[in-house]
């Protein structure tokens, strides 16, 4: 849900500052305010809807953090504002640097490993047979299509300590250590299950992606390169690299986004255990909010959070930026 | 300027992407409703609370009895209630008549979000409640909810099994051992057969065997609780635990409770001999396997104390009326109704626990229930904290001292230890 939005904003957001339509010939010098206008109204409704949905929101929760907003606060309608309490009360807590910096590490795993994969993906499609092609699509998109909740539960089944497939299959293959053992007994190792299931769900979209991108690259450079005697390494580097740059760095930085702020899985599997060692930031955000009810402590923490992405796709936001005078590749 | 504009978009996608929640309190009051116009009471229960035949004519009871009253009555699921009571609550028009899980009240009494009931509690049948129900509606002196039912837990087992092995319902723990012994020396040749199914966090047999050895986990003074979980007599629980666990050799997970997988299913597949359990989990694993009914019965959990039975930790649930309520006087009537002795003798009947009627004799018929009802007379709960809410829907501590123990992740001093750290963190937090 909140992963389309931030697509439509990535989408939106060139859209917003795409200058106006060129008045047409003949009568640009006579136009006259009211057509000047035009174009910025017909922006209007959606440039209205964002702010509305999208910048309402993100003021709100910035002024409730600095308010005390508990369930009592909020069944009142009392405004309590305690300044820099929250933060204060957050940031001198040092689970929540362990558990920031747990965030981070998981979510540079999580990245790198969907962004190989894609690409892997992608440039062996580009080099199998249609037959071949067509089956690795069709898993890929089934792979995307599964409900989250969905995957999250076979692959709880997967890991199952004693009916799962895996420590089954593991004794069938003569380890007999993995009878009966537990994938969720440390975070390293919870974490690493959960990495697993994000980087399943998340590398169909990134492989389409670059895969998108391959296509673009015309089929005669490949053959120039080969003519010139250029390896497999020489021609990926140069014809297919340039092709794709944009859309890598595309999708990472969406992945970036995306893979920060994953609950639904992280809870599911086992609510951040053990001993919290799974826990990350929305977790902490979950618990804090709607568990423990503080509302204005959670809040804080999304702003945390906000400035740690901010911090994180700081080099994406300045390409996005540039982007106006030269494409991002 | 323009790039602030992009600057302010791509902020405010992330910021949206990353909120959880904003609420703002919008007021629209002013919908009061005068008596004697139609008036409409609207009743939260929750799914498998009371049966429809008792809800059905208590509602019409009630409307017969209120001229121009319409019950709006709704059944709630249990998971993820809190959130929905939260908001609810936060609504100008809540809902009328709420019931709460009784470690949940005391986090919304404390908030002010309840009406205070203290001088209705003789009109509520008072004099009947079940004490361990009445003391989790307190809070600063004040009552905020009424009981409504309670259950507990006991162990139930397999009747054939328990003939075939030659045993009965153990009435010591060392007794239970044995049992447990003799069930594995007669069926063990079955590798999947296990005498006792016991997950690692089930916590509310922990609690048990803690309050057995004459422990808690928290200690109150005031308002204020500190927690007691690295106490010798909540060790000696926790040690009884995993004597359990390992002399019954269940392969149920220790880092999991009896929700995940649901025990009852397991039970149900006819390979277990014994689970600690609530009354309706029978039913459950009756769903796919109708005949094991037949051969299922309970007994209480067994006491170190030869002959006495082990305090439970008495689960149930209270009923409220929110503070925003706009028919307090509605919802009161409604509340009296519902706790008077008629009504209540059917909550008996159903099998559950009376919250305000003492006389327990309808539960006697179904060995059961009788087990339930033999148990809950030495009921206890979880200290009533408003804090207690958010240690249940958040992470607990219990939990992971289980499984920290149990698999040797730590030793009993450290994992105790750990426990209570956070157990106090959670109640001054």
């Amino acid at each position: 849900m909140s992963v389309s939005m931030t697509q439509t904003a990535q989408i939106t957001a060139p859209a917003g500052s795409s200058p106006p339509a060129p008045p047409r010939a003949g009568r640009a010098r006579r136009a006259g305010l009211g057509e000047r206008a035009v174009p910025y109204l017909l922006l209007a409704p959606a440039v209205i809807t964002m702010l509305v949905l999208l910048g309402w929101p993100a003021i709100q929760v910035v002024g409730i953090s600095f308010r005390k907003l508990d369930l009592g606060e909020l069944v009142r309608g009392e405004i309590v504002w305690v300044g820099f309490d929250n933060y204060r009360a957050v940031l001198a807590d040092p689970e929540v640097w362990a558990i920031t910096l747990r965030t981070v590490l998981f979510t540079a795993a999580c990245v790198a490993a969907t962004v190989l994969a894609g690409l892997l993906i992608a440039i062996l499609m580009r080099h199998v047979s249609t037959t071949v092609r067509v089956a690795i699509q069709v898993c890929l998109v089934l792979a995307w299509a599964t409900p989250i909740l969905a995957t999250t539960t076979v692959f709880q089944w997967i890991f199952d300590q004693q009916y799962g497939i895996l420590n089954k299959t593991l004794v069938k293959l003569g380890f007999d250590s993995f009878a009966g053992f537990s994938w969720f007994s440390s975070g390293a190792s919870t974490l690493t299950v959960i990495g697993l299931l994000i980087v399943w769900q998340a590398v169909p979209f990134v492989c389409f992606t670059i895969y998108a991108g391959l296509l673009a690259a015309p089929r005669e450079l490949y053959e120039a390169a080969a003519i010139d005697g250029a390896s497999a390494w020489q021609s990926f580097a140069t014809v297919s690299w340039p092709a794709i740059r944009a859309l890598v760095t595309l999708a990472t930085f969406l992945s970036v986004i995306w893979d920060f702020k994953v609950f639904a899985q992280v809870w599911a599997i086992r609510q951040g255990g053990p001993d919290g060692e799974s826990t990350t930031l929305p977790l902490l955000l979950y618990l804090k909010g709607i568990a423990g009810r503080h509302f204005g402590v959670a809040s804080a923490i999304a702003v945390l959070m906000i400035i740690v992405l901010l911090v994180l796709t700081a080099r994406y936001l300045q390409l996005l930026l540039r982007s106006r005078e030269a494409d991002v590749s | 300027m323009k790039r602030w504009t992009k600057l302010m978009v791509g902020a405010a996608a992330i910021a949206l992407a990353t909120a959880g929640c904003a609420g703002s309190g919008g007021t629209d009051s002013s919908n009061e409703q005068k008596a004697g116009q139609p008036r409409t009471l609207t009743v939260w229960l929750m799914n498998g609370s009371a049966p429809a035949t008792l809800t059905d004519a208590l509602n019409k009871e009630f409307e017969q009895k209120h001229d121009g009253v319409t019950v709006k009555y709704e059944v709630q699921e249990w998971n993820g209630i809190q959130d929905k009571l939260t908001t609810a609550l936060a609504s100008q028009n809540p809902p009328d008549v709420i019931e709460l899980g009784n470690t949940q009240a005391p986090a919304f009494a404390s908030e002010g979000v309840l009406t205070d009931l203290s001088k209705d509690v003789d009109k509520l049948n008072g004099g009947q409640w079940l004490a361990s129900l009445k003391a989790s509606g307190e809070w600063d002196g004040k009552q905020y909810s009424t009981p409504f039912y309670a259950a507990n837990r006991m162990v139930i087992y397999r009747t054939d099994m328990f003939q075939q092995a030659g045993v009965t319902p153990p009435t010591s723990r060392a007794e239970w051992l044995a049992a447990i012994g003799k069930l594995k020396a007669k069926f063990g040749k079955d590798k999947q057969f296990q005498p006792l199914y016991l997950p690692g966090q089930n916590w509310y047999a922990l609690l048990s065997f803690i309050y057995d050895e004459g422990g808690d986990i928290a200690e109150k003074s005031g308002n204020d609780f500190t927690a007691t979980v690295d106490s010798d007599q909540a060790k000696a629980g926790l040690e009884f635990y995993k004597q359990l666990v390992d002399a019954s050799g269940t392969t149920a997970p220790k880092d999991n409770d009896e929700q995940n997988p649901e025990q009852a299913g397991i039970y149900g597949q006819g390979k277990v001999a014994m689970m600690i359990a609530l009354p309706w989990e029978v039913d459950t694993a009756a769903k796919n396997n109708a005949a094991i009914k037949e051969k299922t019965s309970a007994f209480p959990i067994p006491s170190r104390n030869a002959g006495e039975t082990a305090p439970v930790f008495q689960g149930g649930s209270n009923l409220a009326v929110p503070v925003n309520s706009k028919n307090a006087d509605l919802a009161k009537a409604y509340l009296a109704l519902i706790l008077s002795e008629k009504y209540q003798s059917q909550f008996a009947e159903a099998g559950m626990v009376p919250g305000a009627s003492t006389d327990l004799s309808a539960l006697d018929a179904n060995p059961v229930s009788k087990a339930m009802a033999d148990a809950s007379k030495n009921g206890k709960s979880v200290p009533a904290t408003p804090k207690w809410a958010t240690i249940e829907a958040g992470q607990n501590p219990l939990k992971d001292m289980l499984t920290a123990y149990l698999t040797g992740a730590k030793d009993i001093d450290t994992a105790t230890a750990d426990a209570n750290k956070a157990l106090d963190a959670a109640f001054s937090g």
